[in-house]
């Protein structure tokens, strides 16, 4: 399989000098299956780039059929949605996967994200078909050849992490997170963080350590982890309850969970390119002082990446 | 008074090194009175930006204040607000002057965008700053940041989008973004609005031949625009919120255009300029 970033960043497109090498579009990779088709995990504004891509073949003539599965609608991991070309051409098939809410529909979060006065063109008035799929932790369901698990991670309003395996070969999206030590996110707002390492009830650290459990056994031996590390140490300790993993936290469920190679993604917004460059250096450098057998990227815009048997 | 582009991008962010010299960020403008008073006009990601650099004001300490024009709730218009720094430190104070049936009516509409689904930050009340949120009656002027405003209502596809002149000492500029008038143009009461403004910003998202196969979104072509500034007598005109998918080189081509075209349609006397992000304007 052929795994390619179309975006990057975390919270908020960032345009501009700073970020020409990295890239300053929101949340979007796009999985495609030797000789299959497309599978998107989140729809922030690197879509809209995939999208015109994907016109240049099936999709363009109505023919295209594309599954997306989201981590969770914050807007960085849906915005780019009413933006994707495919959407516009009649014939086209989109299924939309993600974990289920207790109270809204998944169709209707999609709605109210084009209706007015957001934007100009209404989800009913899209040519393409489109169906919504709702998920719950731990489903797992199959996409023409690809097996597809899930867990939930630990952010504000709750996201999903994916595992993909097809080709002999597997990766999974881990964004957004927090790590699993601090606070447990979920629906309340948190408006004053604890203060990281202070105890916490007994329910709440119980259900973060299944939590975390729940993804080390997601990431077992993946050839792929990418994963939400937005933060710097410093930054996850003014802000633990914002939702987002360190370098370091990225490395210890890596290691737990004997990942091939660890990819850093959802990169801060304001961090420039020299700044994401010395984060991924002073990253590998701990893991080689590890003594971790694994291989340490940082995720770019256009970087692409042949995993398992893809010939 | 002082115009700073922080945004001047249409529909959607289009970061990259194709538009590294006009700017990826959606449409924010800030105005300073000549007293140093804040106006800023629409909250596209540029807002972001504009917001970091307010920090070493009363912004970073809890004592600013400021009005905020809103053009409409397009995301590319509302997206920077719960990026802006200055919202997060209690003591700020915002007064926003925007569209809608009442002035509850656009304070759920400002929700709607920190609602839990899209944000984490569930609440405009989650923000430290606090927020005088009031619909404005068009035509009908008020006094902001010792400058006199004054808005008028212009189509935009299915729906409608405010555009507004800020007068002071005698000078006046015009912010007109989003705009699709009819086959007639502007209405004559935008037309008034528009009326020897010295400097006119409007909207220029297309060059007329992605117009024509985008007629329904509502936007202008640089035609419009140039149309509207000649039959206005505006002193100088100001191209605005560009496609996202026009590289440097195509708002170069975009703005040669608009010149060539006000040459020959007798606007040989009005200055352009095509607005970049970081740019500012003496008005
Ligand atoms: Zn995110
Ligand atoms: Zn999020
Ligand atoms: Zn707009």
């Amino acid at each position: 399989m052929k795994v390619k970033f179309w975006g990057v960043r975390g919270s908020i497109p960032v345009p501009g000098e700073s970020t020409n090498r990295y890239g300053g579009n929101t949340s979007c990779v796009e999985i495609r299956p030797r000789g299959g088709w497309p599978i998107i995990i989140d729809a922030g504004t690197g879509i809209r780039r995939l999208g015109k891509s994907l016109m240049e073949g099936a999709f363009g003539d109505g023919h295209g059929t594309a599954h997306v599965l989201i981590s969770h609608t914050h807007w960085d991991h849906i915005q780019g949605m009413p933006f994707f070309s495919p959407l516009y051409r009649r014939g086209n098939k989109l299924h939309v996967f993600a974990r289920q809410q207790a109270d809204t529909h998944l169709q209707a979060v999609f709605a109210s994200q084009t209706e007015d006065p957001y934007f100009p063109v209404p989800l009913v008035a899209l040519e393409a078909e489109i169906q919504f799929h709702e998920l719950v932790e731990g489903s797992q369901f199959v996409i023409d050849q690809t097996v597809v698990s899930c867990t939930r991670l630990n952010h504000p309003w709750v996201a999903m992490a994916y595992r993909l395996d097809c080709d002999g070969a597997s990766v999974v999206y881990c964004s957004d997170t927090a790590p699993f030590t601090d606070i447990l996110l979920e629906h309340e707002f948190i408006s004053k963080p604890p203060t990281p390492g202070a105890a916490m009830p007994t329910s709440m650290a119980d259900k973060l350590a299944a939590m975390r459990a729940g993804l080390v056994a997601l990431c077992r031996g993946t050839d792929l982890l990418i994963y939400d590390t937005q933060f710097t140490v410093d930054e996850y300790r003014q802000r633990p309850h914002w939702g987002h993993s360190t370098p370091e936290d990225a490395l210890i469920i890596a290691r737990e969970a004997g990942a091939r190679s660890l990819c850093l993604y959802h990169h801060a917004p304001m961090r420039t390119d020299e700044a994401q460059d010395a984060i991924l250096l002073a990253t590998r450098w701990t893991a080689k002082q590890a003594g971790d057998p694994f291989e340490v990227i940082a995720a770019f815009e256009g970087l692409e990446l042949t995993l398992g048997d893809d010939q | 008074m002082r115009i700073q582009f922080w945004g001047v991008r249409g529909s959607i962010p289009a970061p990259g090194p194709e538009t590294n010299r006009y700017g990826g960020n959606t449409s924010c403008v800030s105005v300073r009175s000549v007293a140093g008073d804040l106006i800023i006009i629409d909250m596209g990601t540029g807002l972001m930006h504009l917001g970091n650099s307010l920090l070493t004001t009363e912004f970073g300490k809890g004592h600013g204040k400021a009005t905020i024009l809103l053009s409409h709730a397009h995301w590319d218009h509302i997206q920077g607000l719960g990026f802006f720094a200055p919202v997060f430190i209690p003591g700020n104070h915002f007064v926003l002057r925007g569209q809608g049936k009442s002035s509850s009516m656009l304070e759920g509409i400002l929700e709607g965008q920190m609602d839990p689904n899209f944000s984490p930050l569930y609440t405009l009340k989650n923000l430290g700053a606090s927020f005088d949120v009031r619909a404005v009656v068009p035509g009908e002027p008020f006094m902001a940041g010792g400058m006199r405003v004054t808005a008028r209502s212009n189509p935009h596809g299915s729906s409608t989008a405010l555009a507004f002149r800020l007068e002071e000492d005698g000078r006046s500029f015009v912010y007109a973004s989003d705009a699709g008038y009819p086959d007639s143009g502007p209405s004559p009461e935008v037309l008034a609005l528009y009326r020897g403004a010295h400097v006119l910003l409007h909207d220029t998202t297309y060059i007329p031949a992605d117009q024509a196969t985008r007629r329904n979104r509502g936007f202008s072509s640089y035609e419009q625009a140039a149309d509207a500034a000649i039959a206005a007598g505006a002193g100088r005109l100001v191209t605005f919120h560009y496609d996202q998918d026009y590289t440097d080189t195509d708002v170069d081509a975009l703005r040669d255009a608009c010149r060539a075209y006000l040459d020959d349609h007798g606007g040989q006397h009005i200055d352009l300029i095509a607005a970049a992000e970081g740019m500012q304007l003496e008005v």
